[in-house]
Formats: structure tokens, C-alpha cells, sequence
């Protein structure tokens, strides 16, 4: 989703640890948006509504737990996809 | 049709408006005629008269992408037309499409088709956008929606500037390195510089416009502007940018309240951050919040106070806040209903980039 939203292939390969918004892949706030908006497509999960210091996008770990523990096994990956 | 209701149609401002082509902004159907059609001249008027006023216009039309060549052929038209959509797919789905590359939001959108089904289909689908029927056209024109108060030379520019959008994205999506190594590319050339009485109008015009980078969310006019200006306590300072594609003019601006001059305050309270859209994903705001950083740190500052009046629409500029170091306590909101971003000021102050020139001397 990353490479996807950026168009740059080397963030394929970052670990759940890798901060998203500091150096090296430093979303800037263009990216972090789609980024967001990607996933409550996807997942139902609205971010930025809950969290107000967005920390849940410190770093591709936190995030997928974040959205992790909101999604309902109804509301799953792929059931909102393309909405 | 009267202006419908619904979600802040006195505070709309349209941006964009989108056309069909058979039998609206085209006298005939392009694909059944026997001869090409012409342009409607009621609708060329209302194009010029549009693009005088800074609005832009887009094509929705059920045709194939080949018409996009004809096109010009066909008439003279007054305006270009910005991120135009041919093809079989739901009207709808072409308005989303023009949102997302002009950056703008649904409610920004009107959309003008001959046909009551296309019509009903946008109305139903897409609520926010205005839905009009080329016989509405000439009332609207008067309309709040399609008045903009103020026209500065910027909005004047703004077709040409969303077409130099486009070639940049395109050469960014070409250019595959980073982003800072494609903003050096671009010769990317941010000013900051005090504001004087001449920027006025067109601060007025970026507080009514601008949403996604906007930490106050409410119309702020030229008389609190002025105010401002006039302030010793406060500073105004605006962000002029342009590059290799094209000088997108004045796209920004920090209302600062700093204290008085000689004692400054050690607390910096931004009183309204807002940037244009158009500088988004350029590296602008990063820039701004760590110029605001390095100036209250050069006057002994201890901390830097963004309160933003937080909603779905203003997430990037909460993002850069976040992405800058500033934090909130989800209690710290005042009675106007902003929230009170922090940062610290102690430690070393963030890097400004090479690109940045600062005619305002620090202390701004």
C-alpha cells in the first residue's frame, strides 16, 4: 500500500519497527493522508478520528495493530475494499 | 432549480465546475451528428465569465478520449478545460475522479448536464456536489457559490497553475528519486516574508478556501486580517512559491502572536496556519513549522502553540503538525473548540532547506 500511495519500491521491503514519519520514509502529510484514507476504505477504521496525535502511525507495526484491534471480523479486509 | 440544501450551502465555495458535452456545452451529440456540433454560446459566455472570476472547468462526457483531440476544433473556448473525463462510466464516478486530481472536495464541485437521469445519478450518488441543468447556469452565476468575494491574480492563474500541477506530477512520477532531490530538481523556491496591506484580499481568499491545510476552520475577513497586520504583538508573515513549472504566487501564511516586540513572549501562539492545496506534497508545510520553530527559538522561545480547530478535513494539516513534534492532550481544548498543539523548543531547531529564502530577518 505504501510503495502504492508513494510510488517509491524501496519502502516494500521496511520493518513493522521503521518510524513512517521521521527519516527514512518520512510520509510527508500528502502521503500520510492517502495513507489514512486508504485504510478506512479498506478496513472501516477511521485513524484520525480516534487518535488525536495520530500515534498509531508511528511505525507500520503500531498501526497494524491499531487498526488490528477496531476491526470486526464482519468489517474484515477486503469486505469495504474499492468503497 | 433553487439552490438545494444541505451540508453548508451559504458557506460553498465552487472551484470547479463540470461539464457534459452533448447537448449542453455542444449544440449537438458529437458521436450522431452529421456535422460537428458547435458550442452553445449562452454556456461559452458563462465559461469566460467563470474564468474570469478564478473558477475552473472540467468535462464529464460520455465519449470516447478521442474527442478530447476534437475538442478544441470545435470552438473557440474561452477557458481550458482542467482534468477532463471521457468515457461509458457513471457520471458520478468522473466528478470523484476530478476532486481527487484537483485536490479539492466534493462541495467545490457543480456539475451541469442536460440530462435528468445524469443529473438524479450525481444528485443521489455525490449530495455535496451542485447539481445544475444548463437553464439554471445564468441564475447561478449570480449565486454566493459561484460569486467568489474577492479575485486576486492568483485565482486568475488558476487553471494555468492545476496545469502546471499536472506536469509536475507527471515528471515526479517519471523522476522515481526522492522527494527532497525532486524539490531541488523543480528549483523549488519557497519565500517567506512579512505580509503587507497589498496581501490582504488574497489572505481573505486562502482563509475561505482552504481547508485541508487550515488550523482555524472558520471565514476570517479582511477587517480581523487587518487587525492583525496592524498588531504590534502579532506577526503576519506569507509564503510566496514557485519552481521550474510555474510561480503559484502567494499560497500561505502564519498569524503569529509573538508578544511585544522588545519583551517577546517565551510562548509563540499561531493564530491561524492555512496553506493552499496546491502546495501540498512540495515539502511547504514541513518548511513553514520548522521556520516558525527556528524564529521563536532565536528569540529565547520555549514553545511553540498551534490550536487548530480539528475535523475529517484538516488531517494533513494535523499530520505535519505530528510529523513536526507537536503533540496535544486530547483535554487541551479551549472554548472556541481548538485544540492546542505543542512543541517544545529546547534541543537543536529543525533544519530548514536550502531552498528556502527568509526575507523577513529573524526575529521575523
Amino acid at each position: 500500500m505504501l510503495v502504492e500511495l508513494t510510488g517509491r519500491p524501496e519502502l516494500a521491503a521496511i520493518g513493522p519497527q521503521t518510524p513512517l514519519l521521521h527519516p527514512p520514509v518520512r510520509l510527508d502529510s500528502l502521503a500520510g493522508t492517502l495513507l489514512l484514507r486508504q485504510i478506512r476504505a479498506r478496513y472501516g477504521v477511521d485513524v484520525a478520528d480516534e487518535d488525536i496525535n495520530l500515534d498509531a502511525l508511528a511505525t507500520l507495526g503500531t498501526l497494524a495493530a491499531f487498526v488490528a484491534a477496531r476491526v470486526t471480523p464482519a468489517a474484515g479486509p477486503g469486505v469495504q475494499s474499492g468503497s | 432549480m433553487a439552490e438545494p440544501a444541505g451540508p453548508g450551502p451559504v458557506d460553498r465555495v465552487v472551484k470547479c465546475v463540470v461539464w457534459d458535452l452533448d447537448n449542453t456545452l455542444l449544440t449537438g451529440v458529437w458521436l450522431e451528428a452529421a456535422q460537428p456540433p458547435g458550442a452553445e454560446p449562452a454556456l461559452l459566455a458563462a465559461l469566460a465569465e467563470l474564468h474570469g472570476r478564478g473558477v475552473l472547468n472540467s468535462i464529464a462526457s460520455r465519449n470516447p478520449a478521442e474527442l478530447a483531440a476534437t475538442l478544441p476544433g470545435l470552438a473557440d473556448w474561452p477557458a481550458p478545460f482542467v482534468s477532463p473525463q471521457y468515457g461509458w462510466g457513471r457520471k458520478s464516478e468522473s466528478l470523484r475522479r476530478v476532486a481527487r486530481e484537483l485536490n479539492v472536495g466534493l462541495e467545490a464541485l457543480a456539475f451541469v448536464d442536460d440530462d435528468p437521469y445524469e443529473r438524479a445519478e450525481v444528485e443521489q450518488a455525490l449530495p455535496d456536489v451542485l447539481v445544475l441543468s444548463p437553464e439554471d447556469v445564468p441564475d447561478a452565476l449570480g449565486w454566493p457559490a459561484l460569486c467568489p468575494p474577492v479575485v486576486t491574480a492568483e485565482a486568475r492563474a488558476r487553471a494555468a497553475s492545476y496545469a502546471q500541477a499536472q506536469a509536475r506530477q507527471q515528471a515526479a512520477r517519471e523522476h522515481g528519486r526522492s522527494t527532497s532531490d525532486f524539490l531541488r530538481w523543480c528549483r523549488t523556491e519557497l519565500t517567506i516574508a512579512p505580509a503587507a496591506a497589498a496581501d490582504l484580499p488574497r489572505l481573505a481568499e486562502l482563509a475561505a478556501r482552504t481547508h485541508q491545510f487550515n488550523s482555524v476552520r472558520r471565514a476570517v475577513l479582511e477587517p480581523e486580517l487587518r487587525g492583525w497586520l496592524a498588531s504590534p504583538e502579532h506577526r503576519v508573515s506569507v509564503l510566496r512559491l514557485r519552481d521550474r513549472f510555474g510561480d503559484d504566487g502567494l499560497i500561505g501564511a502564519a498569524i503569529v502572536h509573538t508578544g511585544p516586540r522588545r519583551r517577546p513572549s517565551p510562548e509563540w501562539t499561531v493564530q491561524l496556519l492555512m496553506m493552499s492545496c496546491r502546495a501540498m506534497g512540495r515539502g511547504v508545510i514541513e518548511a513553514l513549522l520548522a521556520w516558525l520553530a527556528r524564529a521563536a527559538a532565536g528569540q529565547d522561545g520555549t514553545a511553540l502553540l498551534v490550536p487548530s480547530r480539528l475535523d475529517d478535513r484538516n488531517v494533513p494539516l494535523r499530520l505535519a503538525l505530528v510529523a513536526a513534534g507537536f503533540r496535544a492532550e486530547p483535554s487541551d481544548v479551549d472554548r472556541e473548540g481548538r485544540t492546542w498543539f505543542r512543541r517544545g523548543l529546547g534541543g537543536q531547531p529543525p533544519a530548514l532547506p536550502e531552498w528556502v529564502t527568509v526575507e523577513a530577518p529573524v526575529p521575523l
